[in-house]
């Protein structure tokens, strides 16, 4: 398959996935991936990191398929289901087929901080081995919606 | 047996839930008893991983867990 770029879904500073507060995406176990500590004020807006079908959308989580059947999730903060889309915007509907960087949800995660909750946005290769999966940012670096984050092999 | 019945009898079964809900890759399930919950009849259900924190019990399914959630409500 050809390598698959996944793009940054919102704007802030890449995290290490295993600094992530949720033992199920610091250990990868749906898959590898890396977070973005979204900005404040400039993260409050959650694109597509790829092309593909909504196969899943909450509030605060989405998962985009690609056309060869890979799929990336995006988690909008950590435990963030129990805000029951409170303060969450969706653009999009489950099944809808979207270009790589096309708005999916807004939200507010300085709101979602003020609340106590972790904002971190972890993008995962969903069920992808580590080995296929490498970083196009570093860790600790700002990255804005829409930049290269993943190559997928 | 389905795997939801699998996962439905592991967790406890039905008088053993108080809560579940699915959140993209992991059912969220509150029980009542969480000694009922047997950790390795979930894995050999099909489940990643089970992570717990006292009544609160996260089943690692995959991003199958919207479709699991909602066969097994079927079942209770």
């Amino acid at each position: 398959m050809a390598a698959l770029t996944v793009l940054a879904p919102v704007t802030g500073t890449v995290v290490d996935v295993s600094e992530v507060d949720d033992p199920v995406f610091a250990a990868g176990l749906v898959g590898p991936g890396l977070a973005i500590e979204p900005d404040g004020v400039r993260g409050t807006e959650a694109v597509a990191p790829i092309a593909g079908k909504i196969v899943k959308l909450h509030p605060h989580a989405f998962v985009v398929q690609h056309d060869d059947g890979r799929a990336v999730l995006v988690h909008l903060g950590i435990d963030t289901v129990k805000l029951g889309g409170e303060g969450f915007t969706t653009h999009v509907s489950e099944g809808d087929v979207v270009q790589r960087g096309t708005v999916l949800v807004t939200w507010d995660p300085a709101a979602v901080r003020d609340g106590g909750k972790s904002a971190v946005c972890p993008v995962v290769a969903l069920e992808a081995s580590a080995d296929v999966v490498d970083a196009l940012a570093q860790v600790g670096t700002a990255v804005e919606h829409g930049e290269d984050l993943l190559t997928w092999a | 047996m389905s795997k939801a019945q699998q996962i439905l009898d592991a967790l406890g079964g039905d008088d053993n839930i108080i809560d579940l809900e699915p959140c993209i890759t992991r059912l969220r399930v509150e029980v009542t008893d969480p000694a009922k919950v047997n950790d390795s009849a979930l894995t050999a259900a099909g489940a990643i991983a089970v992570v717990r924190s006292g009544i609160a019990i996260q089943v690692i399914v995959g991003p199958e867990a919207d479709t699991l959630a909602s066969d097994i409500e079927d079942l209770r």
